[in-house]
């Protein structure tokens, strides 16, 4: 163990001081990251979903006025922002402003309603804010049907002989209103735990360039032997054990400090959350003992260090789009999100997913254990396989 | 003298190529041993068994009584190699590479640092050892390389090759810190494809191609073994059929013949004969104007196992 301390020692210092790991290990990802957080963070996060919903009651009926309770209701427990306005000009200049959308409830809905007649609710929405847009569009559309199941109601009372008051079509709107909506909002973030977007690009960089990373040390075989320094290892009263244990330990080492430093800028730079600490500890380390593995195999079966290191990035790019780490590849596909359970960035991912929105750390298990059994397949064959090329 | 390497019958193929076939030979304690031979001759694959690096199809390897084997790191602390590629990491300075190198041979730390100074000191790269190896030369990285291979004191050192690339001053200093290695009882093993470095650094030389050794020896025995003579040119203002015919007369004098403004002689002892040569040139009343003395090199002895020049 002493000398494959010593090789990992000495790798470490050469790794410092070519600045390769830094670039690769740090910077880049964490650039990336910020960059994507940056251009995506806003459209996905979760502050984003606050609605900008504005209202133009011209009408000022009680019915109209039931609306606007609704609305404000739904700004109440933080599902939307709502603005009301006087008229349509002030609505629009709003719109331009800050985006969103507005419902106009014109004069005479309120009579119109009670007559029986037929009424128009227009929706005005920006074209940059079509989430906003769409879900004033679902109110209008839900309050409109709800005054016209009333309507009917009404038709069906009058019929009866009995003619109901402007107290009791004004009650009928508000509770006809209050119905469930045509539209539901889902706390998507609480119930599959799905990472915000900034926590999922952070996370998403951190473990793409993870197999980059790891790279470092187990391809450093191949380095050594093409230099002639391998020679001399193995010339050394060492086994061989030892060689490739210190190319495992600093790819190990490696990524353990490239993930850890990428987990406090992100969460420094970029509020990413990643979880329980211990929880994300398992994680790192099982997905840092999956990726060194991976990357074993591949230094194993290379000849050369060039071809380690292309292979080992093609083998990196497909794992990482196929795990989902640009993107949430296997979201609305279940065959992709079947087949992206094939790589250890979808675990990894799917991991933090898990300890996401107050979970417990042991949530994580599953996806801990699935890296480890990765771990175990790849880093049983590079561990016989890079022996074996050793000796030859 | 102790016998510090005994290879015996070392076999080696890759798929159908025989690299090495049957070569044995053995290394006393202070010994030069050269193997003289070209590119593909067998010299690495050879050296490569006996540091343990490759595993003979047949054949035994003892360094010090132990034998060596691949899967074992017995007696490999008594092996310094120095392979033929500057094996050391160039983001290193000079020392971290002697130090890192050190460990691995389990130097305890201030020992370590003692011998650290001292190979730094005989490699001449003491004022130079804090800087980085990237920016050492050529020939100071050379150097170093040997460094690395004596720093634990080995009883055998294997040097591939180690000139290969260097320019002649470097060369040099890497020549005579070799022949220093002698005398401080060290046994070394010296592949080269020069034969200047041979005759002038091995005690004993193997010449060795196609992966079998043609013969061992020292100089003189391989050069006698072949039956090669010295060659005396004395030239010479006067009658040069005469002075031919005189020197043949001679019994040491194999041949005699005009050449240009002087005579070639082949004969099997120069240096025994040039008195006597002379004397008798002279009495025939030319006049000698110089002379030179060449005797048979390896490479002549190379090209006459082989049928084939050292350098093909």
């Amino acid at each position: 163990m002493g000398a494959a301390t010593q090789i990992a020692g000495k790798d470490l210092k050469l790794r410092v001081r070519d600045r390769s790991f830094f670039i690769m290990g740090i910077i880049t990802p964490l650039a990336l990251a910020y960059i994507f957080h940056l251009v995506f963070g806003n459209t996905f996060t979760a502050e984003s979903l606050e609605l900008e919903v504005g209202l133009v009651d011209l009408d000022g009926s009680e019915v109209s006025q039931s609306l606007g309770e609704v609305l404000s209701a739904l700004e109440a427990d933080g599902t939307l922002a709502l603005s009301e306005f006087d008229d349509v000009a002030a609505a629009e200049a709003a719109l331009e402003e800050d985006g969103g959308a507005f419902i106009v409830l014109d004069a005479g809905l309120g009579e119109a309603a009670v007559q029986g007649r037929p009424f128009t609710i227009p929706v005005v929405g920006d074209v940059d804010s079509p989430t906003s847009t769409e879900i004033a569009s679902s109110i209008a559309s839900g309050f409109g049907s709800a005054i016209e199941r009333t309507q009917l109601s009404i038709v069906t009372t009058v019929g009866l002989g009995e003619t109901p008051s402007p107290e009791e079509v004004a009650a009928w709107g508000e509770e006809a209103a209050l119905r469930p909506p045509a539209f539901a909002f889902t706390d998507v973030s609480a119930d599959t735990r799905q990472l915000d977007a900034n926590t999922f690009f952070a996370a998403g960089m951190a473990v793409f360039f993870l197999f980059f990373t790891v790279q470092f040390g187990v391809v450093g075989i191949l380095e050594e032997k093409q230099s002639g320094t391998l020679a001399r290892l193995l010339a050394a009263p060492i086994s061989h054990t030892s060689v490739v244990a210190g190319k495992a330990i600093l790819s190990f080492s490696l990524g353990l400090i490239s993930m850890t430093v990428l987990i406090v800028a992100t969460g420094l730079l970029m509020d990413a959350e990643w979880g329980p600490p211990l929880g994300v500890a398992l994680l790192v380390i099982a997905g840092v003992l999956a990726a060194t593995s991976i990357m074993g195999v591949i230094a194993a079966t290379a000849t050369s260090a060039d071809g380690a290191a292309n292979l080992g990035a093609i083998i990196a790019v497909i794992l990482g789009m196929l795990g989902g780490t640009f993107f949430p590849i296997g979201q609305g596909n279940d065959f992709l999100a079947r087949l992206s359970y094939l790589t250890p960035h979808a675990w990894f991912m799917r991991g933090l997913s898990d300890i996401s929105g107050g979970a417990e750390w042991t949530e994580a298990l599953p996806a801990v254990g699935a890296l480890l059994l990765f771990t175990l397949v790849f880093g049983t064959v590079a561990w016989v396989l890079l022996q074996r090329k050793l000796t030859r | 003298m102790t016998t510090v390497l005994a290879a015996e019958d070392l076999t080696k193929s890759f798929g159908d190529l025989i690299a090495v076939n049957g070569v044995s030979f053995e290394i006393a304690e202070g010994e030069t041993f050269g193997l003289l031979g070209p590119n593909g001759a067998g010299k690495t694959t050879s050296i490569s068994m006996v540091a343990g690096l490759l595993e003979p199809d047949d054949g035994t390897i003892h360094v010090a009584g132990t034998p060596i084997k691949t899967n074992s790191t017995d007696g490999r602390s008594d092996i310094g190699l120095v392979p033929q590629e500057i094996a050391i990491y160039p983001d290193l300075t000079g020392a971290e590479n002697l130090r890192f190198f050190g460990r691995l041979y389990d130097l305890p730390g201030e020992k370590l640092d003692k011998r650290v100074e001292e190979v730094l000191e005989v490699i001449g790269l003491a004022e130079r050892q804090d800087d980085l190896v990237s920016e050492f030369s050529g020939g100071m990285q050379r150097r170093l390389n040997i460094g690395i291979g004596l720093l634990h004191r080995p009883k055998l050192l294997i040097l591939d090759e180690p000139t290969v690339g260097v320019d002649p001053q470097s060369r040099n200093a890497i020549l005579e810190s070799v022949e220093d290695l002698s005398g401080e009882g060290i046994a070394v093993l010296y592949t080269t494809h020069y034969m200047e470095e041979a005759e002038r650094l091995c005690d004993r030389v193997a010449i060795i191609d196609e992966g079998v050794i043609k013969a061992e020896g020292t100089r003189r025995e391989l050069v006698s073994l072949v039956g090669e003579r010295d060659r005396i040119r004395v030239n010479v203002t006067g009658d040069l059929v005469e002075v031919a015919r005189v020197a043949s007369e001679l019994p040491a004098v194999h041949e005699a013949s005009p050449a240009d403004s002087g005579v070639e002689v082949l004969a099997n002892d120069a240096s025994s004969l040039l008195p006597e040569l002379l004397s008798r040139v002279s009495a025939t009343g030319a006049t000698v104007t110089g002379v030179a003395v060449s005797e048979p090199n390896l490479e002549a002895v190379f090209l006459h196992l082989t049928g084939k020049a050292l350098r093909d």
